[in-house]
């Protein structure tokens, strides 16, 4: 794990999004238990909604699998 | 300072008897505080201008009379107003102008937002990798948005939630202007500029308001747009303005003019017209381009004027525009000194709010008539509730 600590601690440093988020699903896989690897998850998962990436729904879609998210709701008019 | 409220009865008589507001609307901060509300909240408010939020995704914060609100133009192409704040702990959402690209994640827990509002993750709310909890219910944490609605692309906003839609407060200017309501093209970077004055927002309207010092303070018009090619615009309750006869195109070198707006009746050959949406938008329209001018008030006595040109045309001529903008400038700044200095005489503990010409100042009276209905409405709404 300690590489991949180190990666992630240079991804947060660089600001390197992209890296984030590959990095924190792949210490999703790799966690041995289901809340460590939900936290990663999570991670993985805010990075890539706040930065509009692709992976954004597919994590999401995750995280609502094993019950740690919800689906969203519908989009809201503007309040004239 | 004072805190008995002020006496209004002057100011809401016939123009020929008729009392300014008294120095304490412009001096007095718990004065500023009422108008505040009564004046600028409970109505609807200029913000700012879609041209600040030009492209899906741009966030822009901005601090509106203390408040921090966010004005963004969201992924359907909207323009809305939020309160910058996160419904978590209140903490300040977006610092600085930017790009939202996909969600607005608040720097302190990560709660993030769609740009049209929605909370749309609350990482961790539940516990370590738990991202919801029954207690939470997002459909009701949602960003704060305030009503808003863009015209003649600036966004007006109603902080109270009260105020009668938009399209029916303003009814009888937007038909007035109905065939300026067509694509504006802000002229960009060259086309805004900002003049900071020293004296209270109302000041400013109040000299907008009139033709009447047009000849003494622009003294360039007098050769062509003399004081009787003026006229009154005065909508008692809802706008006031003035009206030239004698508007005159800008010429570049080679004689080229701007193009027109389509559709415009002849009357705006060589019409203009400059009217206040009150409470504090300053707007002209001509048939070449218009303006707008949002005064966002500081405090008391500190007003910041932004200034936006717009054209018919997306694409113009940068030197005419560049020329035009330096005209406007150079206008707006001769009024610099007249606002100041009526500011720094509301200090004359005796002046009792001036008086009013019942042939030139009517759209000025009719702006203190109506800023002077929206406090009695407020203080009788305070009275009715003790």
């Amino acid at each position: 794990m300690k590489p991949l600590d180190d990666a992630l601690r240079a991804a947060h440093v660089a600001g390197d999004t992209d890296a984030l988020i590959r990095l924190y699903a792949q210490a999703a896989e790799g966690a041995d238990t289901s809340d460590s690897a939900a936290f990663y998850l999570t991670h993985a998962y805010v990075f890539a909604l706040e930065t509009g990436d692709a992976r954004a729904d597919g994590l999401r879609e995750k995280l609502v699998a094993v019950g740690r998210e919800e689906p969203l709701d519908p989009a809201r008019p503007p309040l004239r | 300072m004072t805190s008995e409220p002020t006496n209004l009865a002057a100011v809401r008589r016939p123009i020929d008897q008729a009392h300014g507001l008294s120095n304490a609307h412009y001096i007095d901060p718990t004065v500023f505080d009422e108008e505040r509300q009564a004046v600028l909240f409970d109505n609807w408010a200029g913000l700012g201008v879609g041209a600040d939020v030009p492209e899906v995704g741009d966030a822009v914060p901005v601090t509106y009379l203390g408040m921090p609100l966010l004005m963004v133009r969201d992924k359907e192409g909207e323009v809305r107003v939020f309160q910058n704040t996160c419904r978590h702990r209140g903490m300040i959402l977006v610092e600085e102008p930017r790009k939202i690209e996909g969600a607005i994640r608040c720097p302190y827990h990560s709660w993030c937002y769609s740009t049209d509002g929605r909370l749309v993750s609350t990482p961790h709310v539940g516990g370590p990798g738990q991202n919801t909890h029954a207690g939470i219910d997002r459909a009701l944490l949602g960003l704060i948005e305030i009503r808003s609605h863009i015209w003649m692309d600036v966004i007006f906003i109603n902080i109270s939630g009260t105020a009668l839609p938009f399209e029916k407060a303003n009814a009888a200017l937007m038909d007035r202007w109905a065939e300026f309501d067509k694509p504006l093209y802000h002229g960009g970077a060259d086309s805004q500029f900002q003049l900071e004055v020293k004296c209270n927002w109302k000041l400013a309207v109040e000299n907008y308001c009139e033709s009447y010092h047009l000849p003494w303070v622009h003294p360039g018009l007098n050769s062509y747009s003399r004081l009787e090619d003026h006229y009154h615009i005065e909508a008692k309750g809802q706008f006031s303005g003035q009206g030239t006869l004698v508007y005159r195109q800008l010429r570049g070198d080679a004689a080229e003019v701007f193009p027109d707006f389509d559709g415009l009746a002849d009357k705006w050959d060589e019409a203009a017209e400059y009217i206040t949406v009150y409470p504090n938008v300053l707007l002209g329209v001509h048939r070449d381009h218009t303006f707008a001018i949002v005064l966002v008030p500081e405090g008391p006595e500190r007003t910041v004027e932004n200034i936006h040109l717009y054209y018919a045309q997306p694409e113009t001529s940068d030197a005419l525009r560049a020329k035009n903008t330096a005209q406007w400038k150079e206008v707006f700044a001769e009024d610099v000194f007249v606002v100041e200095g009526m500011q720094r005489g509301r200090h004359g503990v005796q002046f009792d709010g001036g008086r009013f010409s019942p042939a030139m100042d009517g759209p000025t009276h009719l702006f203190h008539d109506w800023v002077a209905s929206q406090l009695e409405r407020h203080r009788s709404a305070l009275h009715a509730a003790e």
